[in-house]
């Protein structure tokens, strides 16, 4: 395990953030934080990175504690702040630069290069960041988590309001770097991505909920069958367990007369809003 | 420490590339200097213009420089670009270092620039000696006006938190100080709240300077202060940034 989290636990004053947090990530993973708003999303990944002390419980990032070895930690991770954090007056070149310089980036020139073209803003490089759109920020704020080769990745909401091209290279990406062996901690609260993690930990309310693999969790779901049978259409809705789907096309015994078979997809969106609305109840 | 350099390095091409910080910067303190060359000239012949010029040229400076550098790392701190420095792996005393460096351009020309439009523009001669003995003074206050503001700004989460600290900072030197009333004309203890800003030393060597036949240890004496004051305000600075909440 990289990452590993026990009864951690942060309040500010009265509010609770997040409450016995027990968290563990597996080398080589991609690892998702599925919650709403206030979930305790960031709060979470502010602690792994060193900056936020627990109030309670321990946390280990790479067999090191964030806060006392904190200057051996940060030269191995990543960090990709929610906020964009960046200088706006300054190109998006030189944002890169100054945090590949405070790791002492060997090469840095070709390094940047390299990075400004798979963020797709070669043509943008000497702009002030002041003039990029919001997607194209996050690009450059993604570009500066790359600069040092991390061995983890901590990635708050990386593709919120970036455009699903450059969405779906971001993703290309996350799996490629995952396996050349390195593990990204990714916070969401979009369904869409969470289906591509390998592992989720549903947050609501400063707890984790729920950690399975996506695929696990849809099947917790329900599915909708529609069946042809004499141009009528029968509905069904069933567990979207494949076995319970299996099962009940067996009862079926898909007799010639059935003309036509729709399956209705499991909703992510509505089995986690339910799963969190169990666990408030 | 080489990344002291690059912090510094990026300090200043961020204040030259943004015109609000340098018009406050290098505009806003000519502009305050015409302003008291209006009021000197409207003042009867018999006003110690000396005595108030280049006392208030420092004081603009003093402030302006606490404001400048309060401000933009007050703003680092509120758009995250603190944190990722942090987890970047800049270390607390490299930022301040930083900051430090990144001024020490900025601050030079903006005492030379308020010396030479304070002595212009009121008709002031003094000895080479005297002026640079002025520069230096001046440059060694806004040094310590840089650590004062970065000290402040640790107390800071966003740029409504420094407004707090600018009267702070700004009435009692301006009465307790010596610049517009001498310290030694006050109560006690009104004299030795002012002898716990900097602006008092600057000003007891301009003072010093300005009485023609100056006393070399005085001046010598309060220059100690005013570096021990920076230095101490750079340790504690260096302490109080917060690097995890
Ligand atoms: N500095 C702070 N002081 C007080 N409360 C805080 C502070 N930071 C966060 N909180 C509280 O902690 C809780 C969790 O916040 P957090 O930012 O971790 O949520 P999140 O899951 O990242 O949400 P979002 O999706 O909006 O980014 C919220 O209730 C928030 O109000
Ligand atoms: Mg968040």
């Amino acid at each position: 395990m990289v990452i590993t989290t026990r009864q951690l636990s942060k309040s500010y004053g009265k509010v609770s953030a997040l409450n016995c947090v027990e968290l563990e990530v597996p080398q080589g993973s991609i690892y998702g934080v599925l919650g709403s708003n206030g979930a305790g999303k960031t709060t979470l990944i502010r602690m792994l990175v060193g900056l936020l002390r627990p109030s309670f419980g321990s946390v280990e990032v790479l067999g090191l504690n964030p806060i006392r070895e904190r200057y051996e930690l940060r030269k191995r991770i990543g960090y990709m702040p929610q906020s964009t954090a960046l200088y706006e007056n300054l190109s998006v070149r030189d944002n890169i630069v100054f945090i590949g310089k405070a790791h002492l980036i060997p090469n840095l020139r070709e390094k940047v290069d390299q990075i400004i073209e798979f963020v797709g803003l070669t043509t943008r490089a000497r702009d002030p960041v002041n003039n990029l759109s919001g997607g194209m920020k996050k690009r450059v704020s993604l570009g500066c988590a790359l600069i040092n080769d991390p061995e983890i990745f901590f990635l708050d909401e990386p593709t919120a309001s970036v455009d699903p091209h450059l969405k779906r290279k971001s993703w290309d990406l996350f799996r490629k770097l995952a396996a050349n062996g390195a593990t990204l901690l990714i916070s969401t609260h979009l369904m869409d991505e969470a289906l591509l993690c390998d592992k989720l930990a549903i947050m609501s309310k400063g707890e984790i909920v729920l950690v399975e693999k996506p695929q696990t969790i849809l099947q917790q779901g329900v599915l909708s069958i529609s069946m042809t049978k004499k141009n009528q259409i029968f509905t069904e809705l069933v567990s979207a367990n494949p076995k319970a789907v299996a099962a009940k096309l067996h009862d079926y015994g898909l007799a010639t007369e059935i003309q036509s078979v729709q399956i209705g997809h499991p909703n992510l969106e509505d089995i986690v809003l339910q799963i969190i609305d169990s666990q408030n109840r | 420490m080489k990344k002291s350099l690059f912090i510094g390095q990026r300090v200043l091409s961020e204040l030259l590339r943004d015109k609000r910080l340098f018009v406050l910067s290098i505009i806003a303190p000519l502009f305050l200097i015409f302003l008291l060359k209006i009021f000197i000239d409207s003042m009867p012949q018999s006003f110690p213009a000396a005595r108030y010029a280049v006392p208030f040229g420092a004081f603009i400076v003093h402030f302006l420089s606490f404001l400048l550098c309060a401000i933009v790392l007050v703003e680092e701190r509120a758009t995250g670009t603190l944190e990722r420095m942090f987890v970047a792996g800049f270390s607390r005393i490299s930022i301040v270092v930083g900051y430090l460096l990144g001024y020490l351009i900025l601050t030079t020309i903006q005492a030379i620039v308020v010396l030479t439009e304070t002595m212009w523009l009121i008709g002031l001669n003094y000895s080479i000696h005297t002026v640079v003995l002025f520069f230096l003074t001046i440059w060694m206050l806004a040094m310590v006006s840089v650590m004062l503001g970065i000290f402040a700004s640790t107390f800071a989460r966003n740029t409504s938190h420094i407004l707090p600290f600018i009267p702070l900072v700004v009435l009692p030197s301006l009465f307790l100080s010596g610049l517009l009333v001498n310290p030694e004309q006050l109560p006690k203890w009104a004299e030795l709240v002012g002898m716990l800003l900097p602006f008092r030393y600057a000003n007891d060597i301009i003072r010093e300077l300005l009485t023609g036949n100056s006393d070399a240890t005085a001046i010598y004496m309060n220059f100690v202060v005013l570096i021990g004051y920076g230095v101490g305000l750079m340790i504690l600075a260096s302490r109080t940034l917060r690097e995890t909440d």
